[in-house]
């Protein structure tokens, strides 16, 4: 095939058929925007449990009635521990002010009593400190007199996971809708253009012309449109990511500790290839059966 | 745009190009006991044989409905044999491969009574796309389309858009396209069926030009006026078979009257 000569077909054709092309291209950009939002939200949890599970903590909250002695030995023992790099004690009255300054949760809370807060001794682990060795160390706090209830946040990181699991399976379903969205649509705006030039089509096998340098125009053109609509997708995902960043940051940091991230350039070039790769295939199914003259 | 490969697969085969003299001496086209069939109890062709030097240019005539182009799409091989076989350059057409039938119509120039060209083209782009599909390098398909349009009575019109041409014109802009790749042998489908007397004989003319370079030239009508007028060579088809007088009418033999000849 002749690259150059099919290019100045193809540039010709989406010239001819550009109404055509650009609702296709729309149609389709609005479904990469859908998968492009779910893999935002895939790479935004999952953002968060990495940034969890490499800061892993525990925290032990104190009985009401905890002897200071019991909670200063406490301490000792948790600061001679390798895995243990921080301890905190956290008094009823900063927990109260921490929660009142974290929580947005649209109602007054500033009525709340200090007495509904437990005091606490948050312990930060080291880096690299597994999930089976955070429980562990959990297990063993637990035994403490001064401690009346400890939270290693397996559970929650279990329900991250599962959320994680469910985000990522969505995201995988919604590749594959949207794949067999851009075949068909694109299959069919092929097939439409194909009709709409099928008298070059035959006058150019009557001249000699090979399958390729019939397809190929009309493959690019494929190509453009999936290529085209996934960038477009991704316009459209990062403009709402700009306008929105502020404001969910500051509230998922407040929540989760992370920050909001944009999809990684891998996961953009694999749209972009991807969004192109299964134009041109779905151009190609759909024009091979005009090619018998 | 130096050193970009021309596809030829065939040279021998254009006109005017050196070829061996055991290809030269063979006849362009030969049908041996040709059968096509489209419903099993009634052949479109039933034994044609036929022989077709280098060169000559023949009229195929016949009414309507009787095979000239069942078998003129044998020879570009739209249409494969049932029985039987198509030689062409003593190739045996019938045979070929799907991918080797673009390389077979590539020394074809084949012209259609509707013209087939694409009317949002403009005229230099109907002729050029026989030559793009070879990727032949833009420099040459200019000098050589117009070449071609000079040819047909049409120097200097490549820009024009063809959906303001007329019918006649439209025809040389196919015949253009048709002789533009210099082919070795020209299929020309009942080309004056849409056009008045007048500019029938123009464009037979045009393909006595054409045929005078030592292109041979099959020229499949119905038209009585237009046989009537030259001496060619005269193939007949009816009811699928093939009857013929090498020096045109006047010296026709066949049993049938004339008019039962051309329909």
């Amino acid at each position: 095939m002749d690259m150059k000569n099919a290019i100045t077909r193809a540039r010709r054709g989406l010239r001819e058929e550009r109404r055509l092309y650009i609702v296709a291209v729309t149609s389709l950009a609005v479904a990469f925007i859908c998968l492009g939002a779910t893999l935002l939200g895939v790479t935004n949890l999952d953002a968060a449990a990495a940034r969890w599970g490499q800061s892993g903590r525990i925290t032990l909250f104190l009985k009401d009635d905890a002897d200071a002695q019991d909670v200063a030995q406490l301490r000792v023992v948790l600061e001679g521990l390798a895995d243990v790099s921080e301890v905190t004690h956290v008094t009823p009255t900063q927990a109260r002010e921490s929660f009142l300054e974290e929580a947005d949760v649209g109602a007054d809370l500033s009525a709340l009593p200090s007495e509904v807060f437990p005091a606490s001794l948050e312990v930060a682990l080291v880096q690299g400190v597994t999930r089976e060795r955070s429980e562990s160390i959990a297990t063993r706090l637990a035994q403490f007199r001064a401690v009346s209830d400890v939270e290693s946040y397996g559970s929650w990181f279990q329900k991250l996971d599962q959320l994680l699991w469910g985000a990522r399976m969505l995201a995988l379903g919604l590749a594959l809708l949207v794949m067999f969205c851009v075949v068909a649509v694109i299959g069919n705006t092929i097939r439409l253009a194909v009709a709409r030039r099928r008298q070059e089509i035959e006058v150019m096998k009557l001249c000699g012309a090979t399958n390729g340098f019939v397809r190929g125009p009309f493959v690019l053109e494929g190509m453009f449109q999936g290529f085209a609509s996934a960038l477009l997708a991704i316009l459209a995902l990062l403009v709402g990511y700009l306008a929105l960043h502020d404001s969910v940051d500051s509230t998922l940091a407040a929540l989760t500790g992370s920050r909001v991230v944009f999809l990684g350039v891998w996961t953009l070039v694999a749209l972009l290839v991807g969004g192109a790769v299964i134009g041109a295939i779905g151009s190609a199914v759909s024009v091979r059966r005009y090619l018998a003259v | 745009m130096q050193g970009t490969k021309v596809v030829r697969p065939f040279p021998f085969f254009r006109a005017g190009a050196r070829a061996s003299q055991p290809q030269l001496s063979k006849p362009i086209l030969v049908l041996e006991d040709v059968y096509k069939f489209f419903r099993p109890d009634q052949p479109t062709l039933r034994g044609v044989d036929l022989s077709v030097e280098r060169g000559e240019f023949a009229f195929i005539t016949g009414p309507s409905g009787a095979g000239k182009s069942t078998l003129l799409k044998l020879v570009y091989r739209e249409l494969r044999v049932d029985e039987g076989r198509v030689l062409f350059c003593g190739r045996d057409i019938g045979r070929l491969t799907d991918k080797s039938i673009p390389f077979l119509r590539r020394n074809l120039g084949i012209v259609f009574q509707d013209f087939r060209i694409i009317d949002h083209w403009t005229v230099f782009e109907n002729v050029a796309v026989a030559l793009e599909i070879v990727s032949m390098p833009q420099r040459l398909i200019r000098s050589r389309v117009a070449e071609a349009l000079e040819r047909v009575g049409l120097a200097g019109r490549g820009p024009e858009q063809t959906s303001n041409l007329s019918g006649g014109e439209k025809q040389r802009v196919a015949v253009a396209r048709a002789i533009v790749p210099e082919p070795a042998l020209i299929l020309a489908d009942e080309p004056t069926g849409n056009l008045d007397p007048h500019l029938a004989i123009d464009i037979l003319t045009l393909f006595e030009e054409i045929n005078s370079t030592g292109t041979t030239v099959l020229f499949a009508t119905h038209d009585h006026s237009l046989i009537s007028k030259r001496d060619h060579r005269l193939i007949s088809i009816d009811d699928g078979r093939v009857s013929e007088a090498q020096q045109g009418l006047k010296h026709w033999q066949g049993s049938s009257g004339i008019h039962t000849l051309v329909g």
